[in-house]
């Protein structure tokens, strides 16, 4: 059993909990003094970080509560990467917005964060639950963030799935202890040893692929996410859906069912994506897209594709954030995100555009940039495991990204038709976080064994050479065939205008149908439950009234008693003492 | 003969000697300034004295110091291990809390004419409280209980002049408080005649778990007797009155020690005098202890529910709270013993900051009734601060001393295999957050009443000892190294005696 002193000292060690208390402080520091906020927090991410390093490989805060072992932190090579990627993005999205002077959404730009690396970190299924809900709580805070009735709204319906979620994975919980009858985190799987599906792998699964936006359960990122503030958005993309995809990789690696599942999440959002207006929103359907890609390398689970799809996930923060703090830094100047009102911005806003293209270059996996020495360990994977449909999909998804997040997003805000605006450049500290992004981008891109040696296998990409022939001649030719068709569009006027519109994605059945069958089911339930209540309430206001005779001010209980029948209680609990010590 | 090798008399003798000289004192020249200062520096000394007494047992191991130089079984022998060194300096360091934080709260409450017998008596009370913890000596704790009790009962009375009913209040505790010094006294001569001893480590070995009716009677007549002067449930009915109507100073100061003074003495007989070899006490255990630990924990918390007076409030809870200490003991594992000590030393320091609260409520409003605490978080923002926080530990809210306690009773209780007595805790601990949260709910969100407009904050002599009262709730909730090592040791120590 442990004692309550160890609990303290298991928490003091864990880097979460320590950027948490920045977080809280960091809450605490009253308006008047908000300058110095953002410093604050930014000294406990070097702490945080600092210890992360110190502790190293191994695994810590182990506890015993109430008889079962607790691991609350644990350092293992695929907790340590994305550890360590999120401590990079949480450092940069700080810097990102210095000026900030929002105490809601500064205290959620750390605490969410430290949540998303609590649960990377979790060496347990109930350390993973608390790390799991209390993100999904810091973070709705960044939605909320603009402050008026829409977004509120929609934080309410963005909460409402991530509780969602999180009850799930409670449940889930349940389900993988009754079965291993043990808390800790470790593959979990979909079948049991007779090759039948397990209820606890599907519902853990289910809970994991609400956080990871699998199709059907994603349209909460395209609701939520653009609804923030602009620096909102960019903290909310890193990671809710990759603490989702570093779950997935620990429980349910080589599923052959996630190939499916992420082979769909590559294709649809690009449809979607090229007909969005909003740039935000193109960026959230590229998440699901690059996400999407991470759940194929799970899925094949060979060393080679985890690697693939852990190293995807580091580099696609970056640059996937890089991409979101560019068109942030337009929304900043200009106040629009839509594709309609924005263009011709390169004039007055040369660096911006510079490190947006850096990201768009490394996003479609251009040679030399980051996402080309990450992807192509999964498409090998794809194409090793004989998967010729997979690997189509995969390298027609490869080129639908370029189309939208490479060429689009870049084209659309700083080329195409000039919108007259001539906004200022971006203020110097988005400058640096992007400037920082970008270089971190190229210098992956060009020398990526720092990363690989982060890996979780480092040894199965030992041999990887990204640069091999064969790999820069193949993805040049999709690169440059996709270019051609996107300049072949425009040209031919055949590209999907820019026209301000609202796009219907498939939450329009829970939405519209969705929404008339729930007004019913809420009536039914509200009728039942004013039954039950008008039942219930009688009953407890009798009880109520028959405690309150008893223990109210001039109850028997509580009544001052003359000392004669002070003396008599005496004497009747020393009876009872005696009879109990004698008959013993 | 040097100090140091004196040190263990001298908690006890300080007060003993400095109290007289107080009488001497003028009570109403420099406004009562001359016992005011004498008393907070005894009450220092003594602090000092205990602390270093608790520094040598931690480090050294236990002390045993011969009064007068006639050896034991004869002589009278003082013993200090971990488990009395803790309560000790429990009591010094509330009275170095309270003594200061007095002078405002004494010149508004007590007859002018009285300060120096008011003072002389608190620390009469402080010598008593100190004897009773330090003695080894079982008779002594006898005379040192009386000598506690009798200057309480003095204390209460002096409420009599803001509230007449404080006259009331004392009579009864007095009459109940005798009863229960007798069946303690009855229960002692019963053991001496079973041993011819009156030193408990003698009586400890002269019993050697020679079971027979005299033992037995004088066991139970012991446990009742102290179980009464704990406020055990349902014997407590004294206190609430006492408490509420007692001046505010007397009541930080009682609230926070006198009832874990009688928890601990409990303790000792069972595990240092009595022995837990034999039968009956694993029979009381099950069926005294716990069954009125646990209906103490619901029925006086609900109670303190419905009470419209602060101070009668706190005093309730109180009850329910000694509850915990003895479902603790209940339990009869070393990890019960442990939660019962941690939560002894953490709801002294919580009732006594929420007391002193109270205290400063009453100075500035002058009532303890609830409704004198609406809107006070604007008026007093340090006092409802202060109240708010140590409220939280009585709940039990994590980073405060309470949590601790909660733990350390939940893992007890798990590990002895009664998972349904750690819900009844969880269950008991949501009671405490509705009577508690009355009074926050006042505080922050009501309207302050239109004739407390002049209302401003405590005077900084009462703020600063119940912030400083107040942190130790916060700093030990989060480094508990000092109460739940030692009290871990202590107990360890206590089972060890015990076999």
């Amino acid at each position: 059993m442990t004692s309550a002193s160890s609990f303290i000292t298991a928490l003091a060690v864990n880097p979460a909990v320590i950027m948490t208390v920045g977080a809280v402080l960091g809450a605490l520091i009253p308006n008047g003094f908000a300058a110095i906020r953002r410093p604050l927090m930014m000294i406990f991410v070097a702490m945080s970080a600092f210890q992360l390093n110190r502790l190293g490989l191994g695994e810590f805060g182990a506890l015993s509560i109430f008889g079962e072992p607790v691991t609350m932190l644990r350092i293992d090579p695929l907790s340590r990467i994305f550890a360590v990627v999120f401590h990079i993005a949480t450092a940069l999205n700080l810097l990102y917005a210095w000026r900030s002077r929002d105490r809601a959404q500064d205290f959620a730009s750390l605490a969410y964060p430290a949540a998303a690396l609590g649960g990377v970190l979790a060496g347990d299924l109930i350390t993973l639950f608390v790390w799991w809900e209390i993100a999904a709580i810091t973070s709705v805070f960044l939605v909320w963030a603009p402050g008026t009735r829409a977004t509120f709204v929609a934080g309410m319906r963005y909460l409402t799935i991530q509780v969602l979620s999180g009850v799930l994975l409670l449940a889930g919980v349940v389900l993988v202890y009754r079965e291993t009858g043990s808390f800790a985190f470790g593959e979990i799987g979909l079948r049991d040893a007779q090759g039948a599906m397990k209820a606890s792998g599907l519902v853990m699964l289910t809970a994991f692929g609400i956080k990871a936006a699998f199709p059907l359960l994603h349209n909460w990122v395209q609701d939520a996410y653009p609804k923030a503030s602009f620096s909102g958005t960019i903290v909310l993309s890193v990671f809710t859906t990759k603490l989702a995809v570093a779950s997935i990789a620990r429980a349910f690696p080589g599923e052959p069912e996630l190939i499916l599942i992420g082979a769909v999440m590559t294709i649809f959002p690009i449809f979607f994506a090229l007909i969005e207006n909003d740039l935000k929103k193109v960026l959230c359907y590229s998440i699901n897209n690059q996400v999407g890609f991470m759940v194929v390398g799970v899925g094949f689970g060979t060393a080679a594709s985890i690697n693939g799809a852990v190293g995807y996930a580091f580099t696609n923060i970056i640059f996937e954030s890089l991409l979101f703090m560019a068109v942030g830094a337009a929304v900043y100047r200009t106040g629009t995100s839509k594709a309609t009102e924005l263009g011709g911005l390169y004039r007055t806003m040369p660096l911006t555009m510079a490190f947006a293209i850096v990201g768009a270059m490394s996003i479609s996996a251009f040679p030399g940039f980051a996402g080309f020495v990450t992807k192509g360990l999964i498409i090998d994977a794809a194409g090793e495991a004989n998967h010729f449909l997979i690997w189509l999909v995969l390298l027609f998804a490869s080129a639908g990204v370029l189309e939208h997040a490479g060429i689009k997003i870049p084209y659309f805000t700083f080329f195409a038709h000039d919108s007259g605006k001539g906004p200022k450049e971006a203020p110097p500290e988005m400058l640096l976080a992007m400037g920082i992004s970008a270089f971190l981008c190229i210098a992956i891109g060009v020398r990526p064994e720092p990363l690989y040696a982060l890996m979780p296998y480092p040894e199965a990409v030992a041999d990887y050479h990204p640069y091999a022939p064969y790999h820069v001649i193949e993805q040049l030719q999709l690169l440059l065939w996709a270019v051609l068709a996107f300049a072949a569009l425009i040209l031919l006027k055949w590209y999907p205008a820019e026209v301000p519109s609202t796009n219907l994605d498939t939450d329009w059945f829970y939405r519209v149908p969705g929404r008339g069958l729930l007004g019913w089911a809420v009536a039914a339930v509200r009728a039942v439950w004013r039954l039950a209540w008008r039942l219930f309430s009688t009953r407890t206001q009798e009880i109520m009234d028959r405690i309150y005779a008893v223990h109210g001010p001039e109850g028997a209980l509580a009544r001052s008693w003359p000392t004669g029948f002070m003396a008599l209680a005496t004497a009747v609990i020393l009876g009872l003492a005696l009879i109990i010590a004698f008959a013993a | 003969m040097n100090l140091a090798a004196q040190l263990p008399v001298l908690p006890i003798i300080t007060p003993l000697i400095a109290a007289p000289l107080t009488i001497l004192m003028p009570s109403e020249k420099f406004g009562g300034r001359a016992p005011y200062v004498w008393a907070t520096l005894v009450a220092w000394a003594a602090f000092a004295a205990c602390a270093a007494l608790l520094h040598a047992v931690a480090t050294a191991g236990p002390i045993s110091y011969h009064l007068g130089d006639w050896a034991p079984p004869i002589g009278i022998e003082y013993r200090i291990d971990l488990a009395n060194a803790l309560v000790l300096t429990l009591v010094s360091g509330v009275a170095a809390l309270v003594m200061p934080f007095s002078f405002r709260s004494v010149r508004a409450e007590i007859d002018p004419r009285q300060t120096s017998l008011f003072y002389a008596a608190l620390m009469i009370c402080m010598a008593g409280l100190l004897g009773v913890t330090i003695t080894g000596d079982a008779f002594n704790v006898f005379v040192f209980l009386e000598i506690s009790s009798l200057s309480t009962y003095a204390l209460v009375a002096m409420g009599g002049r803001t509230d007449r009913r404080a006259l009331t209040a004392s009579f009864n505790y007095l009459v109940m408080g005798t009863i229960g010094a007798t069946f303690f006294v009855i229960g002692l001569g019963l053991l001496y005649q079973a041993t011819g001893t009156l030193n408990m480590a003698d009586v400890k070995h002269q019993l050697a778990g020679d079971n027979n009716r005299m033992v037995e009677a004088g066991f139970a007549f012991i446990v009742v007797g102290m179980g009464l002067k704990a406020a055990m449930f349902p014997m407590h009915l004294w206190m609430p009155n006492a408490y509420a109507y007692a001046p505010s100073v007397v009541s930080a100061f009682i609230a926070a020690t006198a009832t874990k003074v009688a928890v601990y003495v409990i303790i000792r007989f069972i595990y240092s005098v009595i022995g837990i070899e034999f039968g009956f006490i694993e029979a009381a255990f099950n069926y005294l202890l716990m069954p009125m630990a646990i209906a103490g924990m619901f029925f006086a918390s609900i109670v303190a529910i419905f009470q419209d007076d602060v101070k009668r409030m706190l005093a309730y809870s109180s009850v329910g709270q000694i509850g915990y200490m003895l479902l603790g003991v209940s339990f009869g594992t070393e990890q019960g013993l442990t939660a019962s000590l941690v939560h002894l030393i953490n709801h002294g320091m919580m009732k006594g900051a929420l007391f002193m609260a109270a205290a400063c409520v009453m100075l500035r409003v002058g009532s303890h009734s609830i409704s004198a605490y609406a809107g006070l978080a604007r008026r007093m923002p340090a006092t409802a601060a202060a109240f708010i926080l140590s409220g939280l530990s009585l709940i039990g809210a994590p980073l405060t001393v309470g949590f601790i306690s909660k733990w350390q009773l939940l893992a007890a209780a798990f590990d002895s295999g009664r998972a349904w007595a750690g819900f009844l805790v969880v269950a008991s601990s949501f009671l405490a957050v509705i009577y508690v949260g009355r009074v926050i709910e006042l505080m922050l969100l009501r309207p302050p009443a239109p004739d407390a407009a002049g209302v401003k904050e405590a005077p900084l002599s009462m703020i600063i000892p119940l912030l400083v009262l107040t942190g130790a709730n916060v700093y030990f909730g989060l480094n508990t190294e000092l109460t739940v090592d030692l009290a871990e040791r202590a107990a360890h120590a206590l089972m060890g005696s015990a076999r």
